[in-house]
């Protein structure tokens, strides 16, 4: 790699880097967040289905001995949010940047790879009306608790091929972000009783290990099996320890079969022990499958569904998705641009979230 | 390529329109709301308030002599206050020409005396004003008993201001008083004319004036005239006097205000104020204030937010007075506490309305303070109270003060704690 391609990479990290999200969910808010997907723009496309075998997706580290040269990427996703429960009825949108990756051959059947994905997203801003007996009357507020930021992910991986059928990858997550949190109440006797406005940045900090190992069964058929153990999240206040939480495991496997040139099935299952994290929080079992057919122009469809961690009501939320997409060649091969949009459907205890995602993703490879 | 082109376009398009954060949601709560809200407490502070002093007698932060109004008053058994002025001297002698030649003043032909009223008190009817000439000598020590004896011989000039306004014009024909009507504010000018005889030119005073002004009405009489230190409103004459002209007797206009500290301008009153008897004064003239050290809890001023802060003081005497002596009591925090000569912070200030009229307990929000105070810690916790303006009415207000153990000041105060910040 030149100076200068390293350098042009690192910018690109950082600026995508400013404003790393993933998409939100009301669900999120009772537990420590909105777990991020982990899946590059191509990946996304196809409901997350070829995510293990991707290697701009940073769900395993075996994914990285497909790339043939350097190559970075970046992913957004623009959602448009439509949130239904018993009284409330509200449109939100959102734009973010989940994930950047960047990795390449080092020597032969050696690779590399790093960058950032959203770990947990915690943005979201909960307005609610109330009252208080204060002084002998009844005073009516608005509460509004906000929170923006979250938590990356930011991953070194290694992989490494055993062989013309097995690869080994391992990876060290180095967890880390901040959100910056208001609480305000208003008072509808706004002449008497001011407006309360409390502000703190919070900062997260956190340690991650996974592995994961690819096996070519045959020529067409590729299986993947991964785990991660993250350890605990620490919340820090002005520097002081406020919280600790454990953080889940995760374990999953994933099939990739090629019957003929231009047609590729995935298919992958992830487990993940979040109850171990609080209070509201529940193990979470996602499945995903997929179609991928062409090559230079590939058309891909995808289904996925299971669970979101967090819920108030005794059970976890659920969430059942579809995404289609495309993608093309660029650059006379240096560069893919992948578009595509999803549907999300998620419930639990009575709300309702239905979400349009406009997923874009650009892979360079300079 | 095109189509590639043409796909990336769309996509920027489309993320664009979705570039605009909107993640306000109404809360589903308890359920999917976050776990902590911020909390309310109300607390009485009953403790908070200590080393509390009056100031202001025999010498007030404003004085009579000092006052931006001249008050007149004439309430029987209650009070009795008389403005007093004295002209400056217009000399001996006066140019003649547009050089430096002066002739002799040898008298007054006749002057006009301006009296401004910024504010009429609306429950004051027939409204007359009496000028009383008054010795030469009067100043800031002049006494009420002093004067017993000019207000008691016949007034140079009376006029009723209510007649004098029903006039064409506003002006009285026969007399040449008028009332100069300001349609822009509620300020009235009285304008009377006096000649030589009311005002006779003496060359021994250089032309100097003393008057005393009497009100009297239907009822209580309750007046106050502007002072020459509320801007160019104080007393002024219009002198038309008679020089020697080289052997010819000729007129001149000569204008006189007392502006600049030039004569002297001020009110007697009787009753004389109280003295300072160890509770809380505030107001009057000469004008009183009182200064409250505060401390607040360290959990209230290190890490809460103010919602609502109330004083509130128990009166030891009823405020006295008529009903136009209501007053503005003002809570002010100081720059730095000195005592008596604290200097004011004129940007936190919490203001209630003193009536003249039974009261149990005066409450005077200062959650302006207290925010203040609790955005910066080393900021002197210390309170004025203050009548608003100083010096312009005669009641006063007495609370008891932090040594009585049952009335002594209080602190009421609504405040949010720390919000907890990190917690799931």
């Amino acid at each position: 790699m030149t100076p200068a391609r390293l350098v042009t990479l690192l910018a690109c990290a950082l600026v995508a880097a400013g404003t790393a999200r993933a998409q939100d969910s009301q669900f999120g808010i009772v537990g420590l967040g909105t777990p991020g997907r982990w899946e590059s723009g191509h990946a996304r496309t196809g409901a997350g289905a070829f995510a293990a075998f991707d290697p701009a997706s940073t769900v395993t580290e075996t994914a990285l001995a497909e790339i043939g040269s350097l190559s970075a990427s970046v992913a957004e996703g623009a959602t448009f949010r439509h949130l239904e429960g018993p009284g409330l009825s509200s449109w939100l949108r959102s734009t973010r940047y989940p994930l950047f990756a960047v990795g390449g051959p080092v020597s032969s059947g050696l690779f590399v790879g790093g960058g950032y994905s959203t770990y947990l997203d915690r943005s979201f801003e909960a307005v609610t009306r109330d009252s208080v007996v204060l002084r002998d009357a009844m005073e009516h507020f608005t509460d509004a608790i906000k929170s923006d930021g979250g938590v990356s992910d930011l991953r070194l991986a290694a992989a490494a091929r055993l062989g013309s059928r097995v690869t080994l990858g391992v990876g060290l997550h180095l967890l880390a972000g901040s959100t910056r949190m208001t609480a305000t109440r208003s008072f509808d006797d706004s002449t008497v009783y001011f407006t309360v406005q409390q502000a703190g940045p919070v900062r997260y900090a956190g340690l991650g290990v996974s592995g994961s190992v690819l096996l070519a069964v045959t020529p067409t058929v590729s299986l993947a099996g991964f785990a991660r153990r993250d350890g605990h999240l620490s919340a820090y206040v002005a520097d002081t320890l406020v919280t600790r939480s454990d953080l889940p495991a995760t374990v999953g496997g994933a099939l990739r079969w090629t019957p003929v040139a231009n047609a590729r099935l995935a298919g992958s299952v992830m487990w993940r022990s979040w109850s171990r994290t609080g209070p509201n929080a529940f193990d979470t079992f996602n499945w995903t499958a997929g179609l991928e057919l062409g090559r230079a122009a590939p058309v891909r469809v995808g289904v996925r569904g299971g669970q979101l961690p967090f819920g108030a009501t005794g059970s976890a939320p659920t969430e059942w998705g579809v995404a289609a997409g495309t993608g093309r060649v660029l650059a006379n091969g240096r560069g893919f641009l992948d578009i595509g949009v999803e549907r999300l459907a998620r419930d639990g205890g009575g709300l309702r979230e239905r979400l349009w995602t406009i997923v874009l993703g650009l892979t360079l490879r300079p | 390529m095109r189509r590639a082109a043409r796909l990336a376009a769309i996509g920027l398009a489309l993320s664009a329109t979705a570039c605009t954060e909107h993640l306000a949601a109404p809360g589903l709560c308890p359920t999917y709301c976050p776990s902590d809200s911020l909390a309310v407490r109300d607390t009485i502070l009953r403790a908070a308030i200590s080393r509390d002093t009056a100031y202001g007698r025999p010498y007030g932060y404003v004085n009579a002599a000092s006052a931006p109004y001249l008050l007149a008053d004439t309430v029987p058994g209650v009070r009795g206050s008389h403005p007093i002025f004295r002209t400056p001297p217009i000399g001996t002698r006066t140019l003649i020409g547009s050089d430096t030649t002066t002739g002799a003043v040898i008298g007054v032909d006749s002057l006009y005396l301006f009296l401004t009223i910024p504010q009429r008190d609306t429950a004051t009817h027939d409204l007359a004003v009496a000028l009383y000439e008054l010795p030469h000598d009067i100043d800031s020590t002049t006494t009420f008993a002093a004067l017993t004896a000019p207000f008691s011989a016949p007034p140079v000039r009376a006029v009723n201001v209510d007649t004098l306004l029903a006039q064409p014009g506003h002006k009285d024909p026969a007399s040449g008083d008028s009332i100069i009507v300001d349609s822009t504010s509620t300020r009235i000018t009285l304008a009377l004319r006096l000649d030589s005889a009311d005002a006779p030119y003496s060359t021994a005073d250089s032309g100097t004036l003393a008057f005393g002004v009497r009100v009297s009405a239907a009822a209580n009489a309750h007046v106050e005239f502007a002072s020459s230190e509320l801007s160019a409103l104080g007393p002024r004459v219009n002198w038309y006097v008679k020089y020697d002209s080289l052997g010819i007797v000729a007129h001149k206009l000569i204008p006189v205000s007392l502006t600049g500290g030039r004569g002297f301008d001020g009110f007697v009153f009787d009753p004389p104020p109280p003295p300072l008897n160890g509770t809380l004064v505030v107001g009057s003239v000469p004008a009183a204030r009182s200064v409250l050290r505060v401390t607040l809890p360290r959990a209230i001023r290190d890490s809460a937010t103010i919602v609502r802060a109330t004083l509130e003081l128990i009166p030891a005497a009823l405020p006295q007075g008529l009903a136009a002596d209501s007053f503005d009591l003002v809570a002010q925090a100081v720059l730095a506490d000195f005592g008596a000569k604290s200097p004011l912070d004129a940007l936190h200030v919490d203001t209630t309305r003193i009536y003249i009229a039974p009261t149990d307990t005066v409450r005077v929000e200062v959650t302006n303070i207290l925010r203040f105070w609790v955005s910066d810690t080393l900021i002197a916790t210390t309170l004025v109270l203050r009548q608003a303006p100083e010096g312009a009415d005669l009641a006063e207000i007495r609370f008891y003060p932090s040594s009585d153990p049952v009335r002594r000041p209080l602190l009421r105060v609504t405040y949010t704690p720390h919000f907890p910040f990190g917690r799931q």
